[in-house]
């Protein structure tokens, strides 16, 4: 089990743009798409952030398991949130919901509940279409000088460096004290037992995995001590440059949220009823 | 000789040791978070106790606020991004984790005066973190606002409820296990 960014779309398209641009078109993007209720325009949004995707040049195989995760969780969490609303949490035009399915306890399936349920599907695959560009194409090394030259402080920058620099080595070592454990004949992963049972079984991972990594942060300050760190201006040996592909690529997202705001200000997303699923 | 006097930092300061305290529980609450540890609460259908959220109160309790917020913040957001290749999908649940943190570290300070022992200050671990969880996970409820698709209902029954039990149970018993394992070795490495 090796935890880390993988560098899948190194050399891609998107790649090889600043990576401040894939930073700032996630963010603006979850801003606009949360925005925007009518499943008719989430699809075409969706299909513009699948275009965004493939310029990541990810390869399917590596992500195959992630994109099948990603949906069987978010459809289970949609339908659930169907059945326990029935569709009235929604924005439809009209306040009569059309029954499909009554279910034990007073829950009912009905098709304004399934279009909403529609609704969030499609949403949250458009983020993760402009989300996973981020984890993949841009260079792990890059993510703190990113974050500093976007604005946020150096400190909070070196923080989150540190943090993507750490959970490889955090991850070998968590890897390591299952199988120490495991070659003493004490399996911390066993499915057995009740709540307690299992929860005391995982102590002897945490507990060393945690305190090990404490102790062995001292070598860290104490080396970002000795350099004087935090003691001034920080300076950043990666320069980061934005050519005109990535002013264009910004410039179409801001507009995207600028329309979405739009949408969203003149109650022209709201929801939409799927007309097939009305008995 | 002479005596150098250095203020100890406050609360919200921070210093190199927060930088990396942050880094390094955020890396473990992302790594956590990535290989989705869960254990089903018996008899309840969505309630689930994610051991490794008590690594975040504990981060906030035994290092600050500060700390607290960067592990859960950094940490979920980190998390979410390995987990699902969207780190800013689901903001509002990673500020709600950030805030848990921040609450449970705040608590020492307000508490400083009833932790005299190793023991006390185990219980008190515990009830920061679910005081921490309570409260912190009330960010949540901004779902009304940003996801239209959840009524009060699904959010309160579905979301909120769930999390926080979970949570707490998580927070109860993993904090001060950590406390007591924490305490002799930061004695021992003097801070």
């Amino acid at each position: 089990m090796r935890a880390a960014f993988r560098y899948l779309g190194r050399g891609s398209w998107l790649a090889r743009r600043d990576p401040r641009v894939l930073i700032l078109v996630a963010v603006l993007f979850v801003f606009g798409a949360s925005q925007v209720r009518d499943v008719r325009q989430l699809l075409v949004i969706l299909a513009a952030a699948l275009g965004y995707y493939a310029l990541a040049g990810i390869p399917w195989r590596s992500v195959r398991l992630q994109w099948i995760y990603l949906l069987v969780v978010v459809t289970i969490f949609a339908t659930f949130n169907a059945v326990l609303t029935g569709g009235q949490a929604g924005s439809f035009v009209g306040t009569e919901t059309h029954l499909l399915l009554a279910l034990p306890f007073g829950l009912t399936l009905t098709a304004e509940g399934l279009s909403l349920a529609a609704s969030q599907i499609v949403r949250y695959l458009s983020f993760a279409a402009v989300g996973f560009p981020v984890a993949y194409a841009i260079a792990p090394g890059d993510f703190g000088v990113a974050l500093r030259r976007l604005g946020l402080g150096d400190r909070f920058a070196v923080m989150v460096d540190l943090t993507i620099r750490f959970i490889p080595t955090l991850s070998t070592e968590f890897g390591e004290t299952i199988d120490a454990q495991r070659v003493r004949g004490f399996d911390p992963l066993e499915h057995r037992g009740g709540l307690r049972t299992r929860l005391r079984r995982l102590a002897p991972i945490f507990v060393p995995v945690t305190v090990g990594s404490l102790a062995g942060a001292e070598d860290t300050i104490d080396a970002m001590d000795l350099r004087g760190f935090g003691t001034g201006k920080r300076v950043w040996y990666r320069q980061l440059a934005m050519d005109r592909a990535s002013w264009v690529v910004v410039g179409v997202f801001v507009g995207f949220l600028i329309v979405a705001t739009l949408l969203n200000a003149t109650g022209l997303s709201e929801h939409y009823l799927l007309p097939f699923l009305v008995p | 000789m002479t005596a150098i006097a250095q203020a100890a930092p406050g609360p919200w300061s921070v210093t190199t040791r927060v930088i990396v305290y942050s880094a390094i529980g955020a890396a473990l609450y992302a790594l956590f978070n990535w290989i989705a540890f869960a254990i089903q609460i018996p008899g309840t259908e969505n309630v689930s106790v994610r051991p490794h959220y008590g690594l975040l109160t504990f981060f906030g309790f035994a290092f600050g606020p500060v700390v607290g917020f960067l592990t859960g913040f950094v940490g979920n957001t980190v998390g979410d991004q390995l987990a699902y290749g969207s780190a800013f999908g689901s903001w509002w649940w990673s500020v709600a984790n950030g805030l848990a943190g921040l609450v449970a570290g705040v608590f020492p300070f307000w508490m400083a005066s009833r932790m005299t022992s190793t023991g006390s200050k185990a219980f008190w671990a515990a009830v920061a973190g679910v005081v921490g969880t309570v409260v912190g996970f009330l960010f949540i409820w901004i779902e009304l606002i940003i996801q239209p698709e959840l009524g009060f209902n699904t959010i309160l029954t579905g979301e909120y409820i769930p999390v926080v039990i979970g949570n707490s149970i998580a927070a109860a018993i993993v904090t001060p296990i950590l406390v007591l394992a924490w305490e002799p070795l930061s004695e021992q490495l003097g801070r």
